[in-house]
C-alpha cells in the first residue's frame, strides 16, 4: 500500500456510488437519488483534485496475466485529460438534475452516469495499453445506456449502431495490441515509444500497419472518417447532458487513445514520414472539411453540432498528426476547449429542447428573446468554436497552424492550415446564423409573442461555467500553454 | 491413488444412473438427493485422482494385438477432467429443476450420468484407441439426450447427429489406424509417438490422413463445413445442450484434435506443412461462419449453437498454430469458453423454462421481471465478446499471442477473423441484453407479469459460474501458467 | 490317434443321420432331436478346439482305408474346429429366436422337413468346414444348396417361391463354375484331395507348362464361390430369399450358409492353390475391386429400400462385400480379418434377422420401415437386440462390427497400393451404415402417435428374448474380448499353409 493508492479513489468512487444507485432498491424517492448521485459526482471530483494536487506516481492494481498487469500512472496527458474530465463531467451531472426531471428512468440514468465517470477517470490514468483498452471497452458499453435511455425505437438503434462502431474500432486496437506486444518490451506507455528494434528484424512495413490499424481503431471514437457516422446518430437521440458529455468527453478518450498510440507506444521518430502519417493527415483534413460541410447542410439543431464535433475533433488529430510539438500543444488547448465549448453549445440545446421541444434550427427565430441568457453563452461558445480571439478557440488554431507550418510535412504543411481556415469560415457559417436568427428575428415575429423560458438555475449554471472557461481560455492560455508543452515533449 | 480408482471414476455415474432407473424412489427429492450425491461424489474423486495422480496406466481389457483399454491421466486429462468433474454437479442441479415438467426423468437421468463417466472416459484414456472406444460412446449415450422430448425435430436432430458423429469418427478412425502402424506405440506422448524412420517418404500421405482425421474428430467440434447438426440438435432441453453440445461433447471434439495434433503426429511433423495451412484455414473460416449464422438466427438457443461453433474453431486455431503458446491459448479457451457458455446456456434455459419464451424479439423487457439471469447474462456475453477483466479476454489474448509469435501470415489473418468474430459476437449478444433491459417503446405493466427468477437450483449454477468468469479473468496466473507446463511437457 | 480325432467325422455323421430320422419324427420330437443334435455336435467341437489348441498342430483323418492320393480325407486344425463350435453357437440360437415364428408361418405337417433340412445345412457346413477332398466339398456345396433352398421354399408364399426358384439357379451356375473347376484341376493335377493338388499345382508352376489353365481353373472356383456366397454384382437373388423365408431361415442363410462358402473358398484359396500364388494371380484385385463395389452399392441399395428385411439383406451384400475386401488385399492380416468378420458379421447379421421380426410382429406384421414407429418400445428385448446389432454393423467400439473393422484397416496399411481406396471406402461404408441402420433405429424408438398395436411383453416369448440376450452377449464379447478370437484364427491360418 502506497500513497499512490490515492490514483483508485476517482475510479472506484463514482463506480461504488453508481453500482448503488442502480441495485439498491432503497433509493426510491427523486430526492435520495439526487443526492446520491450528487454526493457521488462531488466526492468524485475532490477526488480528482486530490490525485492532480498530490504526488501520486504508479500503481498496480493487479495482473491478469503474468505480462499484462493492470496498471495506472499520472503524467502530464493524463493530468490534463482527468482535469477536463472531471471538471465537464461534473457540470453535466449537475445540469442533469434539472433536465432528467423530464426523462423516465432516472434512476438508471444516474447509476451509469456515474460508472462511466469512473471508467473515463481510469482511462486518464491508465498507465499501459491494456489498461486502457479494459476500461476503453468498458466505457463503451456502459455509455451505451446513455445513448439509447429514451428508449425509442431510434434511440436503440442508435445505441446499437454506437456499440458496434466502438467495438468495431476498439477490435482494430486490439488487432494492433496483440502485434505490438510481439515487438516491443512492454505495454506501458513511455514517451518516445517502446517498440524494440531487435524483435522487430525488418517487420517495420508490416508494424506501420498496425499502427494505422490502431490509429484508425481509435479514430471511430474520436469520430475520424470513414468510421464517423454514428456521431451523428448517437448525439441527437441522446438526452441532452448525455450527448453534451459524449461529445465533449467521451470523443476525447479516442484522441486520448491515439496520443497513447502515436506518442507513447510507437513513437513518433517511428511515424515520422512514413505513409501512415500521410494518409493520417489526409484523413484528418477531409474529415475536418467533410465535417464542417456536413454541419453547414444540416437542419437539427443537435445533428448540426454533431457533424461539428467531427469537425472539430478532427482538428486535434490533424495537430496530433504533424508530429511536432507545437502542433500537439495546439491540439492539447483545443482538447480543452472543444470540451467546454462543445459541451455548453448541447447543453444548450438540450436546454432549448427541454424548454421548448423545438430541434431544428429554423424554429429557433427569436429564441434569444425567450432565453437571453443562454442564448448569450451560446454565442460566445460560437464564438470560440470559429476561433475568433480572444478565446481559447483562436489560442488552440494558431498554435494548430504554427505547428503544421514548421513542421517539414511536405504540401501538408500548407494545405493543413488553409483546409483549418476553410473550415473556419464554414463553422462561422453554420453556427452564427443561428445566433443571428435567435436574436433578430426579423420582422414576422412580433416581439411580443415571446415569453420567458430561461432554464433554471441547475441548467444555467454549468453552461455558464463552460462558457466563462472556454473564454477565459484565452485570457490565460500563457497560464496554460507552458504546462501543454511540457506534457507534450 | 491406486490406478484402478481412474476405473471407478469412469464406472460410477454409469452405475449410479443405472441404480437410479432400478430404486424405486418414493419421492423425487430422494432421486435428487442421490444423484446429486453420486455426481459430487465422482467429482471428489476425480479431483482426489487429479492432486494425487496414480503413476501408472490402467489397462481394462486387451483388444486386439497390443492394444489396449487402459487409462492414464496427464496434463491434457487432467483439464479436461476437472472440467467436466467441476460443472457436471453443478448441472446436475439445474437440470432437476429443468426437468422437473418432462416426461422420462430417470431415463434422462441415466444417460445424462452415463455421459459424465464417458467424458470422463475421454479425457484419461491413454492411448487413442481407448479414446476413440469412449468418442464413440459418447455418441450412443448422448443421442437419447438428443431425442428426449421425442418430438419430430428432436428426432430427426438426434439423426443428423448420429450421422454427422458416426460418419466423423468413420474418418477419425483412419487417423487412429495410421498412429497404430506408423506410431511407436498408440499412447498419447506430447510431440507425437510418429516413427519418422517407418513413415519415410510417405509424409504426403500422413498429413492427408491427418487433415482427413482432423475433420472427423472435428464433426464433434463443429468445424465448417460439417457444423450443422450442432443447432440441430438444440432441441434437446437446456441441461443437455448446455452441458453437453456446450461442453462436453463438443470439447470432447477439440480434445481429440489437440491429441490427435499435439500427442500422436506431433506439431513438429505438422508444422509449416500444408496440412497446416488446410486445417488452419477452415478454423478460420469456420470462426467467422459461425458468428455470422449466430447474428441471423433469431432462436436464442440456436444462435448460441452458432456462437458455440464459432468458439470451437477460436480452440481448434489455438490447435492448429501447432506450437506451445498455441496448445496455451487452445486449453485456456477451452475451459473459459466451458464456464462462459454453459453460462449463457444456463441464463437462456432459465429464460425459456421460466417464461416459455425461445426467440429473441420475445424477450423485450424480460430483464425486468429476470434481473439477476439477464444480469448474469450480461457478464457472460461481455466475457463472451471479449471485454478485459472477464475470462474471454484472457484465452484470446493467449490465443492471439501465440499467433503473432508463430510468423505464420495466416494465423495473422485468424488474428484478424478473431476480431471480426469479437465484433460479431457483441453484436449476437448484445441485442439479447439490449432487448431485455432496454426495451423499445413504453413497457406494457401487465405483460409478463408472472415472470421471475427462478429458484436456487438454477441461480446457483448460475452464479457460480459467473464468479468463475470473473475470477478467471482478474487472476489467471495459475491456471495459464498450469497450461504451460502442460505445453512444454512438464505435466 | 486319439478318440478325440474322430469328433470331426461323428459331428458331420451325426447331423447327417439325425436328418435323416427327424423325417420319420412327428414335429415336436423332431425339433428336440435337432436341438440335441446342435447342441451336442457344439460341444464335441469345443473339446475338438481344446485339444487342437493344446497340441497346436491340425491332424488329418483318414475315411476308410485307403490313403492319400486315392482315400477321403477329414482335416482339423484350430479353425476347423472354432468355425464348427461357432456356426453351431449361431445356428442354436437362430433356431430359438425364429422358433416362435417357426410354428406360426410353417404349416404343422411341415415341422419335421423343416428340422431335416436344418440339419443337413448342418451337416454340409461341418462338411465344407472338414473336408480336404475337393469333390466332397463339391458334394456337400450341392446338399448344401438344395437344403437352403428347402429352407427358402418351407414357407409357403408366391414371394418364397420365386426366391427359391432364382436362389436355385444362380447357385447351381455357381455349383456348376465349381464342378467345371474342380474337373479342370483333376485334369491338370490328377488329384482331388487338398493337399496333393497344391504340390501339383506347385510343380506345374515351376514347369511353367500350363499356368493359363490353372489361372482360367482358379477364376472358374472363386468366382463360382461368390456367386454362391452373393458377392456383388450377383447378389440379385439375395434379397427376396433372405426377406421373406422364415426367420430363422433368413437368419441361417445370412450368417452361415454363405460364410461356409466363402470359407471353403479361403480353405482353397490356402490349401489348394497355395496363398503365394493367389496372391500373385491377378484374381485377387478382382475380387478387392468387387469388394469395395460391394460395400457401397450393397449399403446404397439398403438405403433406398423401405422394407426392413429386404434392408438387413442388402446390408448382407455389404458385409460380404468386406469380407471379400479382406481377402483382395492379400496380406494374411487381410485374411485373419476376413475370418474375423466372417464370425463378427454371422454373430450381429443373424442378431438383426432375429430382433426385426419382434419389432415386425409388434408392428402389425408390417416389414414396412414406416410402421415401426416406437416398436421398441413394445418388443423391447428386440429394440435392444437390433440396436446392439446395427451398432456392431456400423463398427462402433464395444461390438463385434468395430474389431473387424479394426483389422481391415490395419491390414489394408499394410498393402500401399490398396491403402487409399480401402481407407476410403471404409469411412464411407461406414457413414453409409450409420445412415440406414440408425435411421431404422431411431425409428423403433420414435414413439407411434395413436398406435394401435399391442405391446409385446416378455414373459410370452422367454425362448426368443434368451436368444436376444445371448446374441447381445456374444457380439460384446466379440468386441471387447477379441483377441483369444484373433489368436484362434491366426493359429488356424498357419496350420493351413
Amino acid at each position: 500500500m502506497n500513497e499512490s493508492v490515492i490514483l483508485m479513489f476517482p475510479i472506484v468512487l463514482p463506480v461504488l456510488f453508481g453500482g448503488a444507485i442502480l441495485c439498491v432498491p432503497r433509493i426510491r424517492s427523486r430526492s435520495a437519488l439526487l443526492c446520491a448521485a450528487g454526493a457521488g459526482l462531488i466526492l468524485t471530483a475532490l477526488s480528482v483534485l486530490a490525485v492532480l494536487l498530490g504526488n501520486a506516481d504508479t500503481y498496480t492494481l493487479f495482473y491478469l496475466t503474468k505480462s499484462l498487469p493492470v496498471y495506472f500512472r499520472l503524467d502530464g496527458i493524463g493530468r490534463l485529460f482527468a482535469a477536463v474530465m472531471a471538471l465537464v463531467w461534473l457540470l453535466g451531472g449537475v445540469y442533469s438534475f434539472s433536465y432528467m426531471k423530464h426523462e423516465k428512468e432516472e434512476k438508471r440514468y444516474f447509476g451509469f452516469y456515474l460508472i462511466v465517470y469512473g471508467i473515463i477517470l481510469a482511462l486518464a490514468f491508465s498507465g499501459n495499453i491494456i489498461t486502457f483498452y479494459l476500461f476503453y471497452e468498458l466505457m463503451t458499453l456502459f455509455s451505451v445506456p446513455l445513448v439509447l435511455h429514451k428508449g425509442t425505437r431510434e434511440a436503440v438503434m442508435a445505441g446499437l449502431k454506437y456499440l458496434l462502431y466502438s467495438l468495431c474500432g476498439a477490435y482494430l486496437v486490439l488487432f494492433g495490441i496483440y502485434f505490438l506486444f510481439r515487438f516491443s518490451n512492454t505495454l506501458s506507455f513511455t514517451w518516445g515509444g517502446v517498440l524494440n528494434q531487435e524483435l522487430i528484424g525488418g517487420r517495420e512495413p508490416f508494424l506501420l500497419f498496425t499502427a494505422f490499424l490502431m490509429i484508425l481503431g481509435f479514430g471511430v471514437k474520436a469520430g475520424m472518417f470513414p468510421l464517423h457516422s454514428w456521431l451523428a446518430t448517437a448525439h441527437p437521440e441522446a438526452p441532452g447532458p448525455a450527448s453534451a458529455v459524449l461529445s465533449g468527453i467521451i470523443v476525447k478518450c479516442g484522441v486520448l487513445g491515439v496520443i497513447r498510440t502515436v506518442y507513447y507506444l510507437f513513437g513518433a521518430e517511428f511515424l515520422r514520414g512514413s505513409w501512415v502519417q500521410t494518409v493520417w493527415i489526409a484523413l484528418t483534413l477531409f474529415t475536418v472539411f467533410m465535417g464542417s460541410m456536413l454541419a453547414y447542410r444540416e437542419k437539427l439543431l443537435k445533428k448540426r453540432l454533431a457533424y461539428s464535433t467531427v469537425s472539430q475533433i478532427s482538428y486535434i488529430l490533424f495537430g496530433l498528426s504533424v508530429l511536432d510539438g507545437t502542433a500537439m500543444t495546439g491540439a492539447l488547448l483545443h482538447v480543452i476547449c472543444h470540451a467546454f465549448v462543445k459541451c455548453a453549445l448541447f447543453l444548450c440545446a438540450g436546454a432549448i429542447i427541454c424548454k421548448t421541444g423545438r430541434t431544428r434550427v429554423d424554429e429557433l427565430k427569436g429564441i434569444g428573446k425567450e432565453m437571453p441568457v443562454m442564448m448569450w453563452c451560446f454565442t460566445l461558445c460560437s464564438l470560440a468554436l470559429i476561433g475568433i480571439p480572444p478565446t481559447g478557440g483562436f489560442v488552440s488554431k494558431w498554435y494548430l497552424a504554427v505547428g503544421a507550418l514548421k513542421s517539414a510535412v511536405p504540401v501538408f504543411s500548407w494545405l493543413g492550415p488553409v483546409v483549418l481556415l476553410v473550415s473556419a469560415l464554414l463553422t462561422a457559417g453554420y453556427l452564427l446564423p443561428i445566433v443571428s436568427d435567435a436574436f433578430f428575428p426579423g420582422a414576422e415575429y412580433e416581439s411580443g409573442s415571446f415569453e420567458k423560458k430561461e432554464a433554471d438555475p441547475y441548467m444555467l449554471l454549468p453552461i455558464v461555467i463552460l462558457t466563462a472557461l472556454a473564454v477565459a481560455m484565452g485570457v490565460l492560455s500563457a497560464q496554460i500553454v507552458p504546462f501543454l508543452q511540457t506534457a507534450a515533449g | 491413488m491406486q490406478p484402478v480408482m481412474m476405473f471407478v471414476a469412469v464406472l460410477l455415474p454409469v452405475l449410479a444412473g443405472v441404480l437410479a432407473m432400478l430404486i424405486p424412489f418414493s419421492k423425487r427429492k430422494y432421486l435428487e438427493i442421490f444423484l446429486e450425491g453420486m455426481s459430487l461424489l465422482d467429482s471428489v474423486l476425480v479431483y482426489s485422482l487429479l492432486t494425487h495422480r496414480p503413476t501408472e496406466a490402467f489397462a481394462i481389457v486387451r483388444f486386439t494385438g497390443d492394444l489396449t483399454l487402459s487409462f492414464r491421466i496427464d496434463g491434457m486429462g487432467m483439464v479436461f477432467g476437472a472440467l467436466a468433474a467441476a460443472l457436471w454437479p453443478l448441472a446436475m442441479l439445474y437440470a432437476f429443476e429443468y426437468m422437473r415438467k418432462e416426461k422420462h426423468q430417470k431415463l434422462f437421468f441415466l444417460f445424462y450420468m452415463a455421459t459424465y463417466g464417458v467424458t470422463l472416459g475421454i479425457a484419461f484414456a491413454e492411448d487413442l484407441v481407448t479414446m476413440y472406444f469412449f468418442y464413440e460412446l459418447l455418441t450412443l449415450v448422448t443421442v437419447p439426450l438428443v431425442m428426449h422430448t421425442l418430438t419430430r425435430e428432436a428426432i430427426l436432430a438426434s439423426r443428423k447427429y448420429l450421422y454427422y458423429s458416426l460418419g466423423g469418427a468413420a474418418f477419425g478412425f483412419l487417423g487412429m489406424i495410421f498412429i497404430i502402424v506408423y506410431g511407436i506405440s498408440p499412447d498419447f506422448v506430447l510431440g507425437g509417438s510418429l516413427d519418422l524412420a517407418a513413415v519415410g517418404n510417405r509424409t504426403d500421405l500422413l498429413l492427408l490422413i491427418y487433415v482427413l482425421a482432423f475433420f472427423g474428430f472435428g464433426v464433434k467440434a463443429a468445424v465448417c463445413p460439417f457444423n450443422s447438426w450442432l443447432p440441430d440438435a438444440g432441441v434437446a432441453p437446456t441441461p443437455v445442450t448446455a452441458l453437453l453440445h456446450a461442453v462436453a461433447v463438443v470439447k470432447a471434439g477439440a480434445f481429440a484434435i489437440i491429441r490427435l495434433t499435439y500427442y500422436c503426429f506431433g506439431t513438429e511433423f505438422l508444422r509449416g506443412t500444408w496440412a497446416q495451412t488446410v486445417v488452419m484455414t477452415v478454423t478460420i473460416v469456420t470462426i467467422v461462419y459461425g458468428c455470422s449464422r449466430a447474428v441471423k438466427e433469431t432462436h436464442i438457443k440456436r444462435r448460441l449453437a452458432y456462437s458455440t461453433i464459432s468458439n470451437l474453431s477460436y480452440i481448434l486455431f489455438g490447435v492448429t498454430i501447432m506450437t506451445p503458446a498455441g496448445l496455451v491459448g487452445a486449453l485456456s479457451h477451452m475451459i473459459f469458453h466451458a464456464v462462459m457458455k454453459i453460462c449463457s446456456f444456463f441464463c437462456a434455459g432459465a429464460v425459456i423454462h421460466q417464461s416459455g419464451r425461445n426467440y429473441v424479439y420475445e424477450l423485450d423487457g424480460l430483464g425486468r421481471r429476470m434481473p439477476k439471469v439477464f444480469g448474469i447474462f450480461t457478464v457472460s456475453a461481455m466475457a463472451l465478446t471479449g471485454v478485459p477483466g472477464l475470462c474471454g479476454f484472457i484465452s484470446k489474448w493467449n490465443l492471439a499471442k501465440a499467433a503473432v509469435e508463430s510468423d505464420n501470415p495466416l494465423a495473422f489473418a485468424g488474428v484478424g477473423a478473431l476480431l471480426v468474430s469479437a465484433l460479431l459476437t457483441a453484436i449476437y449478444m448484445f441485442t439479447i441484453v439490449l432487448r431485455a433491459f432496454f426495451p423499445v417503446g413504453e413497457p406494457d405493466p401487465e405483460a409478463a407479469q408472472d415472470i421471475c427468477d427462478p429458484n436456487w437450483y438454477m441461480l446457483l449454477p448460475l452464479f457460480l459460474f459467473v464468479l468463475a468468469i470473473v475470477g478467471f479473468g482478474l487472476y489467471s496466473a495459475p491456471i495459464v501458467e498450469f497450461f504451460t507446463k502442460i505445453s512444454q511437457g512438464l505435466f | 490317434m486319439d478318440f478325440v480325432c474322430n469328433i470331426p467325422f461323428i459331428s458331420i455323421l451325426l447331423s447327417l443321420f439325425s436328418g435323416t430320422i427327424c423325417s420319420v419324427l412327428p414335429g415336436r420330437a423332431a425339433k428336440w432331436v435337432n436341438t440335441a443334435v446342435i447342441v451336442s455336435v457344439g460341444i464335441m467341437s469345443a473339446i475338438l478346439l481344446v485339444y487342437v489348441n493344446g497340441t497346436q498342430e491340425s491332424f488329418v483323418y483318414m475315411m476308410g482305408h485307403f490313403p492319400a492320393p486315392w482315400g477321403n480325407e477329414i482335416r482339423a486344425g484350430v479353425l476347423e474346429a472354432g468355425m464348427a463350435l461357432f456356426f453351431c453357437m449361431i445356428m442354436l440360437l437362430c433356431m430359438w429366436g425364429g422358433r416362435k415364428k417357426l410354428d406360426e408361418e410353417v404349416e404343422e405337417s411341415k415341422h419335421n422337413l423343416y428340422y431335416i433340412l436344418v440339419n443337413l445345412i448342418l451337416s454340409s457346413l461341418l462338411a465344407l468346414i472338414y473336408t480336404n477332398d475337393l469333390f466332397t466339398a463339391y458334394v456337400f456345396v450341392e446338399i448344401n444348396t438344395i437344403a437352403a433352398c428347402g429352407l427358402i421354399m418351407i414357407r409357403q408364399i408366391g414371394r418364397t417361391l420365386e426366391a427359391a426358384v432364382r436362389y436355385m439357379i444362380m447357385s447351381l451356375v455357381g455349383s456348376g463354375l465349381l464342378l467345371i473347376g474342380i474337373c479342370m484341376l483333376y485334369d491338370l493335377t490328377g488329384h482331388l484331395l487338398m493337399s496333393n493338388i497344391q504340390e501339383a499345382v506347385a510343380q506345374i508352376l515351376e514347369e511353367g507348362t500350363y499356368t493359363v489353365p490353372l489361372v482360367i481353373t482358379m477364376a472358374l472356383m472363386v468366382t463360382g464361390l461368390a456367386i454362391k456366397s452373393a458377392l456383388f454384382p450377383f447378389h440379385a437373388w439375395l434379397p427376396d430369399a433372405y426377406g421373406y423365408s422364415t426367420i430363422s431361415s433368413a437368419a441361417i442363410l445370412s450368417s452361415l450358409v454363405s460364410k461356409g462358402y466363402i470359407f471353403l473358398l479361403i480353405k482353397i484359396i490356402y490349401r489348394v492353390f497355395g496363398f503365394s500364388v493367389f496372391h500373385d494371380s491377378h484374381i485377387i484385385n478382382v475380387l478387392f475391386v468387387f469388394g469395395l463395389a460391394a460395400m457401397i452399392f450393397g449399403s446404397l441399395s439398403a438405403i433406398k429400400e423401405s422394407d426392413i428385411r429386404r434392408m438387413i439383406a442388402f446390408s448382407s451384400v455389404a458385409q460380404i462385400g468386406y469380407i471379400y475386401m479382406g481377402i483382395g488385399l492379400g496380406t494374411k492380416v487381410g485374411m485373419i480379418a476376413s475370418i474375423y468378420h466372417i464370425i463378427g458379421h454371422a454373430a450381429g447379421k443373424a442378431l438383426l434377422f432375429i430382433a426385426v421380426i419382434g419389432l415386425t410382429d409388434a408392428s402389425g406384421f408390417s416389414r414396412s420401415f414406416f410402421d415401426l414407429d416406437g416398436a421398441a418400445y413394445r418388443n423391447k428385448i428386440a429394440g435392444i437386440g437390433f440396436t446392439v446389432g446395427a451398432l456392431s454393423m456400423v463398427g462402433v467400439p464395444m461390438f463385434a462390427g468395430f474389431v473387424s473393422k479394426l483389422l481391415f484397416a490395419q491390414a489394408a496399411v499394410n498393402n500401399v497400393g490398396k491403402l487409399m481406396p480401402t481407407m476410403i471406402v471404409l469411412a464411407v461404408s461406414t457413414i453409409l451404415n450409420a445412415i440406414y441402420f440408425m435411421k431404422t433405429v431411431i425409428r423403433i424408438y420414435t414413439p407411434a402417435e395413436n398406435t394401435e398395436f399391442a405391446v409385446i411383453p416378455l414373459k410370452r416369448e422367454k425362448l426368443y428374448g434368451v436368444a436376444v440376450v445371448l446374441f447381445v452377449i456374444l457380439n460384446i464379447t466379440l468386441g471387447m474380448l477379441s483377441q483369444p478370437v484373433v489368436d484362434m484364427i491366426r493359429s488356424g491360418l498357419e496350420m493351413f499353409a
